[in-house]
């Protein structure tokens, strides 16, 4: 075997013009699939990263008593916790009353973790330790409200109000987020100032868990149900939006046909090129088989050209594709064109590529699947014809 | 002994079956030297090829050393010709990726004949004795013709086949140079008890054989 693989390489080796040719094919196609597959992964990561980073995190938690500390809820990969507490009641301003959900939150913690507050129009995020509040642009208009106003706030319509001064207004362009809800800092609703609110009563909150990358959320879940009481609900991501989870899945799939489809295409081009390749060289397998090399040895011989070729190949193109895949997740690339009225690219059009086992292995097997056959219907060609039949057509 | 007997082959054609070789038979015995000699499109190559088993007769046997070669199965003719027989074509047809040591060494090889020493012990003799030495290194598309049909000989005998066929070798080389060639390689294969059956239309070239078959559009005309 070892004598077929080494003239199967000095043939490679001395055919240099033609075996550079196909290798710079097969080192392509290879690397751009590896490409095209590590962008699929990005786009879902990205809609993931937008969707989660916006405001919910990976993993909810509802109706966490206060007895129950963030620092409960960091396990081991959880990036970080965001607690907020929530109170309904109304917002008034001049002749103007809207019913919304106060959403009390860390603001020097929601602008490290999360992104809302970047969606802001007009204005700034509300700071740490000021009676500021922050509303959507619907909120806003319905109430005729702008930056640097004072608008109150009631649990009940004709209960004490409480002063706050409009920070800023938003935009997310989700209905969730843009309507019937604001945000304040969190100890304007825990003390002080709510009096009729905090004090009276313990309060629970809600914890918005981001996670770092590439950490199972199914773990971190378990973690959570272990150490927290029953009464607290938590919920993925995947259960919380349900169509994000849907989406992806298609997207994949969607994805999966696509690089079915090129790789189809492709290997079609790397199979002909393979086919070429032997059929030129057909003259020297008609003199092996004239000097009494066997058909089993014949295909032994041409298979083992189109292994060596692809695995040099393989090599090239996956090095290749992980250099070009680690360019793009480095600078990554705006799509924000194309994504800036799409609500799962809310935050940032900009797609990080991201490498896996699959993206990597599947393009070189792949070749290698589809190469293979190349090489064997040249085979069984070589070894149907009689060698004077081959010297003769091969001229 | 190499006997052939009633041996007919035919070939489609645009124009109808053409009859390339019709009822020819005749015997070779071993260690002499063989000529098919006729003109072109006389069914040379097509007898030269059906002896050594790369065509199969429509009719007809040749029987090689006690062995009928067109009843054996692939595997069997591929081993049989890889032991017993060396051929040379016209053009040489050496392996174009293999320097001018491999292709020497290649049915060695394939016939698992000599350890990796004495197989280079070979291959430097026969280089010697075709006065090539300095050509081990060389790729085929390095040669003249003349040195890629000496070259051609060197490797067509480095398994000490018991036949050589020849198919026009001095075609593609001058009078002068196909003559020594033929001498050179006369010389060498009584050394190593070959028979040769070798195809040409050099009249010359016919005086160096023991043996003459005339071949006229297919047809045996004429045996010595």
């Amino acid at each position: 075997m070892l004598f077929w693989i080494k003239t199967a390489a000095l043939f490679l080796v001395r055919s240099s013009r033609t075996s550079i040719i196909l290798t710079l094919m097969v080192i392509s196609a290879v690397s751009c699939l590896i490409f095209l597959s590590s962008l699929a992964m990005g786009v879902n990561d990205a809609m993931i990263r937008n969707s989660v980073g916006l405001f919910s995190g990976h993993i909810s938690g509802y109706n966490i008593p206060d007895n129950i500390q963030k620092t409960d809820l960091a396990v081991k990969g959880v990036a970080n916790v965001l607690q907020r507490v929530e109170v309904i009641g109304f917002l008034h301003f001049k002749d103007q009353i809207e019913k919304i959900v106060l959403v009390g939150v860390e603001p020097d913690q929601e602008r490290k973790t999360s992104a809302f507050w970047k969606k802001t129009i007009k204005g700034r995020f509300i700071k740490k330790g000021s009676i500021e509040i922050f509303i959507s642009e619907p909120v806003a208009k319905r109430l005729g409200a702008k930056c640097n106003d004072l608008i109150s706030f009631s649990l009940e319509p004709g209960f004490k109000e409480s002063q706050f001064l409009v920070a800023g207004i938003y935009k997310t362009g989700i209905s969730q987020l843009d309507t019937g809800i604001a945000f304040c800092d969190i100890e304007t609703i825990k003390h002080g100032t709510m009096e009729n609110y905090a004090g009276k009563h313990k309060y629970f909150w809600n914890g918005a868990v981001f996670l770092n990358d590439g950490v199972d959320l199914d773990m971190v879940l378990q973690k959570f149900q272990n150490k927290i009481p029953d009464h607290v609900h938590f919920q993925t991501w995947k259960q919380l939006m349900p169509d994000l989870e849907q989406l992806i899945s298609l997207n994949y799939f969607s994805m999966s046909i696509v690089i079915v489809i090129v790789f189809i295409i492709v290997s079609l081009g790397i199979t002909s090129a393979f086919s070429i390749f032997i059929l030129k060289s057909i003259r020297e397998y008609g003199i092996m088989k004239v000097m009494g090399v066997t058909s089993i040895q014949t295909v032994s011989l041409l298979c083992w050209e189109v292994f060596l070729i692809n695995i040099a190949a393989s090599i090239f193109g996956v090095i290749f594709g992980i250099i070009i895949v680690s360019v793009f997740q480095k600078t990554g690339i705006d799509l924000t064109a194309w994504t800036s009225h799409n609500q799962y690219f809310i935050v940032s059009g900009v797609i990080f590529p991201r490498l896996t086992a699959y993206s990597l292995l599947l393009p070189p097997l792949s070749a290698l699947v589809f190469s293979l056959p190349a090489a064997i219907w040249p085979a069984i060609m070589i070894s149907r014809k009689n060698a004077a039949e081959i010297l003769r057509g091969a001229g | 002994m190499i006997e052939i007997k009633g041996l007919s082959k035919t070939f489609p054609s645009g124009r109808g079956v053409v009859n390339a070789l019709c009822d020819i038979s005749f015997s070779i015995p071993r260690g002499t030297t063989l000529a098919i000699a006729g003109k072109s499109g006389s069914g040379k190559t097509t007898l030269l090829n059906c002896i050594g088993g790369l065509e199969c007769p429509d009719s007809g046997s040749i029987n090689s050393f006690g062995i009928n070669i067109h009843t054996l199965k692939k595997k069997q003719l591929s081993l049989f010709q890889r032991q017993n027989m060396g051929f040379v074509f016209q053009f040489g047809n050496l392996l174009s990726f293999l320097t001018v040591e491999e292709n020497i060494a290649f049915p060695l090889i394939l016939n698992k004949m000599y350890c990796n020493k004495e197989r280079k012990e070979r291959v430097a003799d026969l280089l010697e004795k075709i006065g090539l030495p300095e050509l081990s290194s060389a790729l085929p598309s390095e040669l003249s013709g003349g040195e890629m049909q000496r070259i051609a000989f060197a490797r067509a005998i480095a398994h000490h086949p018991k036949i050589l066929i020849a198919d026009e070798p001095t075609a593609n080389l001058d009078t002068k140079t196909g003559h020594k060639l033929i001498e050179l390689v006369f010389s060498l294969a009584k050394q190593e008890k070959c028979t040769i059956i070798l195809s040409t239309h050099d009249q010359e070239l016919i005086r160096f054989t023991d043996k003459i078959v005339n071949l006229l559009d297919g047809r045996q005309i004429k045996n010595e």
